[in-house]
Parts: C-alpha cells; structure tokens; sequence
C-alpha cells in the first residue's frame, strides 16, 4: 500500500517522457515473476503444526519477512490442533487463516468439503514450478471426478513439505558390522537383529502407538509393498475393503515380528516423539521415519548421533515395490477469504517455491520440495546426504486415504492395528475387525463396496 | 396481589434477567444445539454443511460401540479410585492441618501446590518422571532392585500411572474444601465429647465424620463430576492407549467430534454423558436431602 501511494505521486509529477519511463517500469515490474511482487502484500497468518520441519519453515518465513517486508504471522500447534483450527477456520463466514498447510490426512477432506480457492483464480497466470516434486498430484483437484489429477484437475496449491517415512539407520554400526543396506523388510530385520542388543541399543524401533496418525501410517509402507491395500481400486471407485486379505495379513505379520523380537518393550506405546528420542539417545538402530526428522540428527545440542545416521529408501516386500506413505502437507487458500489477502498468500507461496528459497530452505533445516535441490550439487554433501533417499523415495510415493472419510478410516486401523501389536487381538481378528468397520464407514458414505470373507 | 408484593416480584426477575439470560445463552442454547446435531448426519460439501436427519439412529450405535465401552469402564474404575484415595487423603490432611499447633500456613501453600499448576506442566512432569529409560520413579525403584517398568507403556499399568497422578493433582483441592467444612464446625461439640472422655480417635469417628458429612458429600459429587470429565491427563500421558487401556469418555468424544470429525455422533456421546452426569448428581443431592430430613 504504501508502495502504491509513492508510484501515483511520482506518476503525477513527473514530465511526459518520465511518466512512459515509469509506465515501462510498472509494465516490466507486472511481467515479473509472482514473487518479485511479494513487496506489496498484507499481512498473513499460517496455521501450522509443530512438526520436526516446522524450524525451518518458521526460519524461512522470517527470511521472507526480511526481503520482502511483508507479514506473515505463524499460529502455531500440535499436529491434530492445527487441523481442527484449519476446519474451523474454513468452515466460518470468513476465515481467520490466509494459508493452509493441509496433511495429507485430510487433504481429501478440505479438497471434498469445496473449502479451497483454485490457485489460478487468484492469479490465471501462477504455475506450479515442474521442478517442484507432484507427490502423486496432490496439489490439483479435479472437483467433477472427485480425484487428484495433474491432467484433469486445477491446481490447489503448493506443496510446502515432503515427508515421506525412509529408513534411519546407523551407518557407523553398517561400517564396523559389514552391512549392507536393506532393501526388504526381511533384509532389515535380519540387520536389526545383528545390531539387536538390549537395553544399550535395540535392533528397530517402531511407531506403533495409538493415536491420530501413528501406527497406522508406520505399517501402510509394509501393507503396500506386500501388494496389499485398504481399498481394492479407490482410484477407479471401488472401495471393496481387502484389508484383510493374505496379503495384509503377511504385512501385519512381518510388521508385528519386527515389532516384538528387536523392538524395546511395550512398542504399542512410541509414538513419533519416542522413536526420534530412540534415534537421537543411540538406542535404536534402525526406526522408519518422517525425512523432516532428519535435521536433528545431527545437530549435536540434541543428538548423541551426529554423523552416524544416513537413510535410505523404505524397505520392501521380497516381491513388492517400495511403498513409502505420503504424510506431506500441501499450502493452499481458504475460499472464505477477502481476495487481497488470497493475493497476498499466493505470494508467499510463489517465493517459497523458487530454487533459492528451496535451497534456503534445505540450509535451515527442512527437506525441500523441489527435484532440482534435491540432485543439486549440495546433495552431494554430508550434511544433506538425506537428498538422495528423498528423490529416490518421491517416485513411489503413494497417499494412505483419498477420501473425506480418511479420519475416520485413520482410527479404526489406529485401534485394531496397535491392539494387534500389544496382543489385545490377533493379526487376523485386528483385520477382520478392521476390515468390518471401515467396510461400515464407506457404506454409510454411499461408495461401492463390499469386504473379503473373514481371515482365518 | 398487592403493589408492593408486584414490584416485589418484578423486580426480582428484573435482578435475576441478566444471570438468566446468560444461562439460557452459554449453557441452554449450545446444549440444545447439541441435541439438533445428534440427531442428524453432518457433512461438509461445497463449503456448506448439509445435514440430514437421522432420528435416533447416532444413539442405537452407541450400544455397539466398543470402544465407547471401554472408556465408560475405564472412566468409572478412574473415578471410583482417583476419587475415593483424594478424599481419604484429602480428609486425613486436613485433619492433621487444623489440629496442627504451628506452621498451619506453610502445610496449606505446600499441599495446595499441586492444584496451582496447569494441567500442561502436569503432565509434562510427570512424562518425565515416569520415563522408562531416565524416569526418577525407575531411578529410585532401580536402587531397592526394583527392574524398571514402562508406566505408560505397560497395559497392566498405565490407567494406574494416570490414576496416580490425577491423585496427585486433586488430593489438594478435596483437602481445601474438606479443611474449610473442619474450620467451621462447632468447637461446642468437640468440647462436650472431650468433657465425657472421648478419645481423638472417638472424636473423629463420632463428632467429626458425622458433622463433616455434607461438606463430604459436596466435595465428592464435585471431584466426581471432574474425575468423569478427565481428558487433560489423559490426552498427555497415554493419548487413551496402548489399545484401549486409559480410553476414557471425554477422549472418546475429542475422539469422534474432532479427530474423525463425525459431529453428530459425537454430539450423541456428548448428550449420553451429560445426561448421565446429570442424573448422578440429582440422585447424589436428593440423597443428601432425605438424610438431612431424617437427621
């Protein structure tokens, strides 16, 4: 605003030649990149999670605040806190959060209830960078199909964080044992087993705890890559539950050995909080988690591991494709919103995906989100050795639940998966049970299903 | 009716309008809201919220709800022990306060201290101390040989761990309510029992516990109504696991109303529970009324 005041009061004194200098000036300062006009935004407020990405996010907001002197105020929460703000939020006559870091747990659920602005309404001319990784075109909607499509769809937003789970592992352990990387869940166990040697260190840790998105997303890369499922074909419409099938039962078997033979004590209670502190205390060997958590292990005021960790993708079934589960979170614009300050979060987002910013944002501490940064010269360095695992897990990355009835989904597999684990119920009653009540919740939804006969 | 009797009258709804008004606003108008919801199916398309109505098709599902009945049960056994342990400590600690010859000020600001901290730090405290690996519980137990134990993590344990520290948190406020009914009985009553021989023992059993008994009962229809509204410690200590070990009703409805987002039914556990509490409390007074009658 107070840019736009000064230009209409050099405009009016100005002799004639001035004013078509300045007119050429405001032409070429239109044709600029969306970011280069982030100068003259109003203020924004980010509804977040404290996540382990949420330091470099925050660093990086600051960063924009001091270039661009706009104003972004971060409201921060834990994880289920800020959803329940964002759906509040999208939900009143006028929303008080201007950008929207939407989990992939419920992105289904802001994407069904019509709650976001398609980016191009507030600028036909923004693009998604294609440097910028799709994360299996979860930022577009496609509102007639009701599906996520690149092709079909109108871009929603823009992806502000990657996580996807990879494989933590103790590298200085590899070295002096002669290890070799696992591929498989086998190849992992049979590694956590060697380094298996309670209580000092155990083989793995597992994220088995009951709770919003614990449990559920820990075991869905080893449903996956048995070629198992919740859903027989969601994609295509068919929500037959097969969760119970041969396949889910090998995953919940595998899932449950590891848990029980090289994991500490009590795994159903280690939430993600617990298996980072595990990693970061030495006591874990390996543990499957979230690429945000990386830059805490080796930072040496909260690490006893600095520079004996790397990643590597999420291991496999023997016959299976890797099958990482996207946890990533999407930015995108509330409709209930006075379009200046659309404006002025579209800016935020237009600076955030450029090469620079993204590389910032790596420097601070968080996983960016474009290709180029991550095959860029500074993968090769130690301190970002994350990149490759990164790259290499963004193509089979895959979401865990594509419709508005995720949450719900969430905490039936939550319940009978972590009682699985604890021994409250067997592999195969957990997922029959499962299998009957996530059957119930998309029949009361209205979408074709049906459910495999009970395991015996 | 006279003019006086009917300026009377008007005037006391004219004092008794604002408070009135208030509860008709803050409590009648969100629990009929409540009511509304629970008796409909509620989604979100297109913006808008559509509603459709359901009958009482939320409160049939209810019966088969098993995880429902894990936390009523869970929440009762919570109750019937956090409670009874807080108002026997809670009395005890009271008594030995009033009757304490000095340092009366000290022992009410040490026991009080408790209740003073908000529910956040409680439980942040407390995660620490029970802590499998660097927990002081573990460290201390550790020194009479005592293995460590998971306190959160084990099933058989971890409703216990909670009850223990909502003890903690609440002794202090039945202690505060039963020390105020202790300072405020008839000296008269001790004095005569005195004069007739009777012990400090006969004088708690037979002149205290029957006078203090409706301060009793009042401290303990408050602590149960709180005890059944428990989530703060819940949420932050356990999250309602492992399974359905420290599932208790207020998580089940956070549960359902926001985590799934499935207002109405929700609303239903909402409603149940209320209901319930509600009738806890009308047969808790009525019964005070009648002994009181009796007496």
């Amino acid at each position: 605003m107070t840019t736009n005041t000064k230009g209409e009061g050099l405009v009016t004194i100005l002799p004639t030649c001035g004013r078509l200098a300045a007119a050429a000036a405001l032409v070429l300062t239109l044709a600029l990149p969306t970011g280069a006009m982030a100068q003259k935004q109003v203020p924004i407020t980010i509804v977040i999670n404290q996540s382990p990405w949420f330091a470099g996010f925050a660093k990086l907001v600051e960063a924009y605040e001091k270039e661009t002197g706009n104003k972004v105020t971060l409201d921060v929460n834990p994880f289920a806190g800020a959803a329940e703000k964002q759906r509040n939020s999208v939900r009143s006559k006028e929303g008080i959060f201007d950008l929207l870091p939407m989990n992939s747990a419920y992105l289904a659920e802001f994407y069904h209830g019509g709650f976001m602005t398609p980016l191009n309404e507030i600028d036909p001319a923004f693009k998604l960078d294609p440097q910028v990784i799709g994360y299996d075109d979860t930022a577009w909607w496609d509102e007639a199909k009701k599906a996520n499509s690149a092709k079909t769809g109108k871009l929603y937003g823009v992806p502000i964080n990657g996580n996807v789970p990879i494989l933590y592992y103790r590298e200085d352990l590899y070295k002096e044992r002669g290890l070799k990387v696992p591929a498989t869940w086998d190849e992992l166990l049979a590694n956590a087993k060697a380094l298996h040697n309670p209580p000092q260190i155990y083989g793995m840790v597992v994220r088995a705890a009951r709770s919003a998105s614990d449990i559920s997303y820990d075991w869905m890369p080893y449903l996956h890559s048995y070629n198992g499922s919740v859903f027989r074909d969601e994609k295509s419409g068919d929500f037959t539950v097969v969760l119970n099938s041969a396949e889910g039962k090998a995953a919940l078997d595998r899932y449950i050995e590891i848990a029980k033979s090289v994991a500490p004590p009590n795994p159903g209670s280690f939430g993600q909080a617990q298996v980072i502190q595990q990693l970061l205390t030495g006591k874990a060997a390996h543990a499957m988690n979230v690429i945000a958590a990386w830059s805490q292990m080796d930072d040496p005021s909260r690490s006893a591991v600095v520079d004996k960790i790397n990643v590597a993708v999420a291991p496999r079934a023997p016959n299976g494709q890797h099958a990482p589960t996207l946890g990533h979170f999407i930015g995108g614009i509330p409709k209930n919103i006075p379009m200046e300050r659309k404006k002025a979060a579209l800016a935020f987002l237009a600076w955030f995906q450029t090469y620079d910013n993204q590389v910032k944002y790596a420097e601070f501490g968080s996983p960016p989100v474009r290709k180029d940064v991550l095959e860029s010269p500074m993968s090769k360095e130690r301190k970002f050795r994350f990149m490759k695992a990164l790259l290499d897990s963004a193509p089979y990355a895959r979401m865990m639940h594509t419709i508005p009835e995720g949450a719900q989904i969430n905490a039936v597999l939550e319940l009978r998966l972590n009682q699985a684990v604890i021994g409250e119920q067997t592999p195969a009653s957990a997922l029959n049970l499962a299998a009957a009540e996530i059957r119930a919740i998309v029949d009361k939804g209205g979408y074709k299903t049906g459910r495999l006969p009970d395991l015996k | 009716m006279s003019g006086s009797a009917r300026t009377d009258r008007l005037w006391r709804w004219l004092t008794l309008a604002p408070a009135l008004a208030v509860l008709i606003l803050l409590t009648l108008v969100p629990i009929a809201e409540l009511v509304a919801m629970s008796v409909h199916e509620i989604v979100w398309r297109s913006g808008e919220s559509q509603w459709r109505f359901i009958g009482l098709a939320n409160y049939v599902a209810l019966a088969g709800d098993q995880l429902f009945g894990a936390a009523i049960v869970n929440t009762t056994l919570f109750a019937a022990i956090g409670v009874s342990v807080q108002m026997v400590l809670g009395f005890f600690l009271a008594v030995f306060t009033s009757r304490a010859a000095r340092g009366q000020i000290i022992y009410r600001t040490v026991f009080l201290l408790p209740i003073l901290m908000p529910g956040i730090v409680i439980g942040a405290i407390w995660k620490l101390m029970y802590n499998v690996d660097f927990g002081i519980i573990n460290q201390v137990s550790g020194l009479v040989g005592i293995p460590p134990r998971d306190w959160l993590g084990e099933q058989s344990l971890a409703l216990a761990s909670v009850i223990a520290v909502n003890i903690w948190h609440w002794t202090p406020f039945c202690f505060l309510l039963l020390l105020a009914g202790l300072e405020s009985l008839p000296q008269e009553a001790y004095e005569a029992a005195r004069v007739d021989g009777a012990s400090p023992w006969q004088e708690l059993i037979y002149v205290t516990l029957p006078m203090m008994l409706p301060t009793i009962v009042v401290t303990l229809v408050f602590r149960l109504i709180v005890a059944f509204k428990v989530f703060d410690e819940v949420y932050l200590l356990t999250g309602g696991g492992p399974g359905t070990a420290t599932e208790v009703i207020s998580f089940s409805i956070y549960r359902r109303f926001f985590t799934e987002d499935r207002a109405g039914y929700g609303s239903a556990l909402a409603i149940v529970t209320l209901f319930a509490m509600a009738l806890a409390i009308v047969l808790a007074v009525t019964a005070l009324q009648r002994r009181r009658v009796t007496a």
